[in-house]
């Protein structure tokens, strides 16, 4: 009998082969090893009956994946609108009044869509009980409440210029008025992809940062393809693409590095699933790649109104793809808080930070 | 003939009718050993070891809390027909049937008993999983309303007046605990009897436990018992003994710090269902949002420049 009474951790006992239960040759490699390289790429020891030990949230993915997008949209439209007539003054109004209507999508469907998914709706007030800096819910909450009154006010002088005769003088009130949006706007952006990040669901947290870079560069996306649709001015056109196409360029790297680090914390697997496919062929492929080429070829067209169709489709997909790839994101995450070998893989000692 | 002592409060004597008058002031002293006081830390230590699988602490969690049965019907696993904690289960007994390895397993058919066994509960495995009320508790930094609290007693409980049920707790949990009933909407999980300790009583199931497999107290004192007895089961060649969520353990890694509810176990952990490394999820809310609103801020530079290298007249 072993005379031994020093405490000893499980990997210890593991470690040094003492341990009745264990089959050493199974279980060693995933304590010993530290070499990210040689990790199989799931869990293979034991599980309990083939339960996860999380739960999936209960989200719509649909209706919450929506919102994300809309958040995404308005954000990402506020930033590119103002801008827009920030430099480029009277000649970018086109841009700047499309601008401040795509940024009311966010306070008002997107927050209904919100409400819409609390399982008990009718204390949607609660949110703004409190302020912590730990909750990125609450954090994005307070970050959309700033959001509404500069983009509301900026929508609702645009309206009315639009429609009163006589209401010029309410054009610059649209412009001052909306001005704000472009900041909260960056936060919206991208606190959807901390809110992801800050769970213990394996393919939201592998990667907070490849994440939030796919996100925000995916926000610029949706926001410049809305406003190029439209815009008749081939300068401001031709800027907008491009402001698109960096967008893209900056979410194909981002997606590629979010995917590296996926696979380095052993949840790659869950890529393999049907949403999994969705996001690698359906984001990256027809939302990211397709875009960039229908940009390139629109270059070796001559006609204007080859080029100006060519680039509203390339937005048309640029924004199918930034909307797919929140439903995805969400989808895909599930997915893996629900399989034990990704869950299981994913909380081992080697994935912990530091 | 020799007397067996127990250790029982001296109070007990107070009480030796059958039939009380109302509440015995101060209970948990009688039953715990401990009194319960605001300001302190409590918790539960479940020693998997003695656990005999009665599931006296699931029926007594049942009762007190008034919970509705979640499905009933068998699950064909062990003797677990709950399965997993959800908002209508706080406390749920796993029972784990050790079989040989799966190599031999594929060979010979699934199902078959280890025939090499090392002595003491190393076939046949049964832990009371139960909420954790983690010293920094995930669903309590991710709950967007406040719902989720900390009392005084150290313990993490939902204010079902309060809960919108936005679901945002369930994915932040690192042990799959916290669920969101949908009978009423809300978030649910074990409150530590949280109505019993304001109520001098110590929680249901560690009362219900008749091998004090599921021991209640102060949070130190429970550290000091449960090194006692990892140290025994050693020293009885139980090797494999070791702490699940005490200060430094598995299951209190990356920034967790410490789990209040805490476990003896004597495999791995996720043989029980349990992480070996959870990490504290709040600590990705600043890098996600940095590297965001940095990516943001590039590409809105990089709209400047696009916008001001555009012709400002003709074509």
């Amino acid at each position: 009998m072993d005379n031994d009474v020093r405490p000893r951790r499980w990997t210890e006992s593991i470690a040094d082969g003492h341990g009745s239960g264990f089959d050493k040759k199974e279980i060693r490699p995933y304590v010993e090893t530290t070499s990210q390289a040689s990790q199989p790429s799931k869990w293979k020891g034991p599980t309990y009956y083939g339960r996860s030990q999380l739960k999936a949230a209960p989200f719509n993915n649909y209706v919450v994946g929506g919102y994300i997008f809309l958040a995404g949209l308005s954000g990402g439209g506020a930033i590119v609108s103002t801008l827009a007539e920030a430099v480029r003054g009277e000649r970018a109004y086109g841009v700047g009044r499309r601008g401040r209507y795509v940024a009311t999508l966010a306070p008002t469907i997107g927050a209904l869509l919100l409400i819409w998914d609390l399982h008990t709706p009718q204390r949607f007030y609660n949110m703004w009980r409190i302020a912590k800096g730990t909750s990125p819910m609450s954090i994005g909450t307070w970050i959309l409440t700033a959001f509404i009154p500069s983009s509301m006010l900026g929508a609702g002088a645009q309206v009315l210029a639009d429609v009163l005769p006589g209401a010029g003088w309410l054009k610059p009130v649209a412009r001052w008025g909306s001005a704000p949006s472009a900041i909260t706007g960056a936060g919206l952006s991208v606190y959807t992809a901390s809110l992801l990040a800050a769970t213990s669901t394996p393919y939201w947290a592998a990667a907070p940062r490849s994440l939030a870079v796919r996100f925000g560069a995916s926000s610029l996306v949706s926001g410049s393809a809305s406003l190029v649709i439209g815009e008749r001015d081939p300068a401001t056109r031709d800027a907008l693409n491009l402001i698109l196409g960096g967008a893209l360029a900056v979410e194909l790297a981002a997606t590629i590095a979010h995917h590296h680090e996926v696979k380095k914390k052993g949840v790659a697997e869950v890529l393999k699933t049907r949403w999994g496919r969705i996001e690698r062929f359906g984001v990256e492929g027809l939302g990211i790649l397709l875009p960039i080429g229908l940009h390139a070829a629109s270059h070796l067209v001559s006609d204007r109104k080859g080029k100006a169709a060519l680039s509203d489709l390339a937005a048309i997909f640029a924004l199918a793809g930034s909307a797919t790839l929140r439903v995805a994101a969400l989808a895909v995450g599930e997915e893996s808080a629900r399989r034990p070998d990704i869950s299981f893989r994913f909380s081992q000692p080697e994935n912990l930070p530091g | 003939m020799t007397m067996v002592e127990f250790d029982v409060s001296p109070r007990a004597r107070d009480y030796t009718q059958s039939t009380l008058k109302g509440l015995i002031p101060d209970e948990s002293e009688l039953t715990a050993g401990c009194l319960i006081e605001p300001g302190k830390s409590y918790g539960f230590f479940t020693d998997t070891t003695v656990c005999i699988g009665c599931k006296a602490c699931e029926v007594a969690c049942k009762e007190w809390n008034n919970l509705p049965a979640d499905e009933v019907g068998l699950t064909g696993h062990s003797y677990d027909n709950t399965g997993a904690l959800s908002s209508n289960t706080w406390r749920h007994v796993a029972f784990v049937e050790k079989k040989q390895a799966d190599r031999a397993a594929a060979e010979t058919g699934y199902g078959v008993r280890e025939n090499e066994q090392a002595a003491f509960q190393s076939g046949w495995l049964m832990m009371s999983d139960v909420c954790k009320h983690c010293h920094h508790a995930p669903c309590m930094e991710a709950c967007p309303t406040g719902a989720l609290f900390k009392t005084e007693f150290d313990t993490v409980v939902v204010q079902q007046d309060i809960c919108n049920g936005c679901g945002y707790c369930v994915p932040a949990c690192p042990f799959g605990v916290v669920d969101v009933s949908t009978t009423d909407g809300k978030a649910h999980k074990c409150t530590l009897c949280y109505d019993r300790l304001k109520g001098g009583l110590e929680p249901a199931c560690a009362k219900s436990c008749p091998t004090d497999s599921i021991q209640f107290g102060e949070l130190s004192d429970l550290h000091a018992r449960a090194k006692v007895r990892v140290e025994e089961l050693h020293a009885r060649g139980v090797t494999t003994a070791y702490t699940y969520g005490a200060p430094g353990d598995p299951g209190s890694t990356g920034d967790m710090q410490y789990l209040n509810a805490f476990f003896l176990l004597t495999d791995r952990p996720e043989a029980y269902n349990l992480p070996a490394a959870p990490t504290r999820p709040s600590n990705r809310v600043k890098p996600a949002l940095a590297a965001g609103l940095m990516a943001v801020a590039a590409l809105a530079l990089g709209a400047v420049a696009a916008f001001a290298g555009a012709p400002r007249h003709g074509q």
